[in-house]
């Protein structure tokens, strides 16, 4: 089977294993919302506040959240499983593409869901064209954010403090990314460019990418 | 006198020559005695800067070679690097209580990714105290080695990014925007604090070899047993 063929049919497989156990939406997404719900009764309840919060809560969570949707359940092999993966010859880099896929699905449908969470919740003032705006960075934070995901969940395959050491590695290596989608919005706030940030969000994208698909191997003998 | 002597000896000079320049050079106009801060901050983020590359270098050897001086190596550096980061952000922040009145900045976006580096730098030395097994500590850190070098750029180029209080750079193709007195203390200073890494380097390298043969010599179930030694992999 061909590079793109493996990556579809694994990412396929991802996406059959988290409809069967819903982590993401039955769970992950849930908990967002009810968090986007907890910060006005944190910030006292004064609508100004809440107002100008929405986009830095929306942002926070995305990060804090996405981190759960990129080390989902669904997302970790068994051993058994990988050991199927290397028998059938299953290209590590195409495994990486695969999951890049789902990942990213299941992360822009979370993200797009909480944006339209808060913005009914929290009722920011958007300037026109937001949306489309939202919608290309949420797209390459998902990228970006599942990337660094699969990365880290690899990395700290098998350990006892997995997820806690996951998240301490992802949080800090998605600034650029947060970096990037934040600005995006406040520069088109502002009336300035945005290019620089969707610049930055795709360079990080792809240098994730490559290095991704470039450290396939060494991962795949890490996990082993 | 051992090869760490000497190079301690020689950082130590290094940095006595250092300290008579920061000492000695006129202070900043506007800022004072406290401009004097900058004979330590600078260096010690340059340091960071450094030993963050060498650990990405090092980490993409080992992905190569899988020879152990290389994950010696990105191991050494890091822990070198965390300590110098934490030194520059902790004179930062004096110099910005002194200076802007205030010790943490949001309009410092410098600070608060330097901050941030300093993190994933510190998840690098958690993930390696979590793998017991040695090769498979030395893998699992050298792809987060190599991965963790591509914020770097960003910390670097965060106060050209963003309207901020920091100075940009000091030294640009059109010149330089200090006085050459103070500049000429700071690049001293950092000459110095490189010595004194590679001292340490050196210093923690042969630490590091030490730790791995009192480790092979420990027995887990009897003599039939032993852990596994990065210098027994040859190629994986």
């Amino acid at each position: 089977m061909r590079f793109w063929a493996q990556a579809i049919e694994i990412a396929r497989v991802d996406l059959r294993v988290e409809h069967r156990l819903g982590d993401t939406l039955r769970v992950v997404l849930p908990f967002a919302v009810v968090s986007l719900l907890v910060f006005p009764l944190a910030l006292g309840i004064r609508l100004s506040v809440i107002s100008e919060a929405g986009l830095a809560v929306f942002w926070t969570l995305a990060i804090l959240f996405g981190m759960q949707v990129a080390l989902r359940q669904s997302a970790a092999d068994t051993q058994e499983r990988r050991d199927l993966h290397a028998l059938l010859g299953v290209d590590p880099a195409a495994r990486f593409a695969g999951r890049t896929l789902s990942g990213g699905v299941l992360m822009l449908a979370f993200l797009l869901v909480l944006y339209l969470a808060m913005v009914l919740l929290y009722g920011p003032s958007l300037p026109s064209g937001s949306w489309a705006i939202t919608l290309v960075s949420s797209l390459l934070l998902a990228v970006g954010l599942t990337e660094l995901g699969t990365l880290a969940g690899e990395v700290t395959a098998g350990l006892r403090n997995r997820t806690a050491l996951a998240s301490l590695i992802i949080a800090p290596l998605a600034l650029p990314l947060v970096i990037g989608a934040s600005q995006s919005l406040e520069a088109l706030s502002r009336g300035t460019s945005i290019l620089p940030w969707i610049l930055l969000l795709t360079a990080t994208d792809l240098a994730l990418a490559v290095a991704g698909v470039g450290l396939a191997r060494p991962v795949e003998e890490a996990t082993r | 006198m051992t090869r760490v002597q000497a190079l301690l000896s020689v950082a130590a000079i290094a940095m006595g020559v250092g300290l008579w320049f920061a000492l000695t050079a006129p202070p900043d106009a506007l800022q004072g005695q406290f401009s004097r801060i900058i004979n330590v901050h600078v260096p010690s983020l340059w340091l960071g800067f450094l030993a963050f590359g060498v650990t990405a270098f090092g980490s993409v050897m080992w992905l190569i070679k899988k020879r152990p001086r290389w994950d010696r190596l990105a191991a050494s550096s890091v822990e070198i690097g965390v300590l110098f980061t934490a030194i520059g952000l902790s004179t930062g922040m004096l110099w910005g209580h002194a200076v802007w009145g205030t010790a943490w900045d949001w309009g410092d976006p410098r600070l608060a990714s330097t901050a941030v580096m300093f993190f994933v730098y510190l998840g690098y030395l958690a993930l390696r105290a979590s793998v017991d097994d040695p090769v498979a500590r030395a893998r699992r850190s050298a792809i987060l080695g190599t991965i963790a070098v591509i914020q770097v750029p960003l910390v670097y180029f965060s106060v050209n990014l963003f309207r901020t209080l920091h100075p940009t750079q000091s030294i640009r193709p059109d010149g330089a925007t200090m006085p050459s007195e103070i500049l000429v203390a700071m690049l001293v200073n950092v000459a110095a604090f490189t010595i004194l890494y590679v001292a340490l380097m050196v210093a923690r390298m042969d630490l590091a070899v030490a730790e791995e043969k009192a480790s092979s010599k420990e027995t887990l179930a009897g003599d039939a047993v032993k852990p596994p030694r990065l210098s027994d992999v040859k190629d994986v």
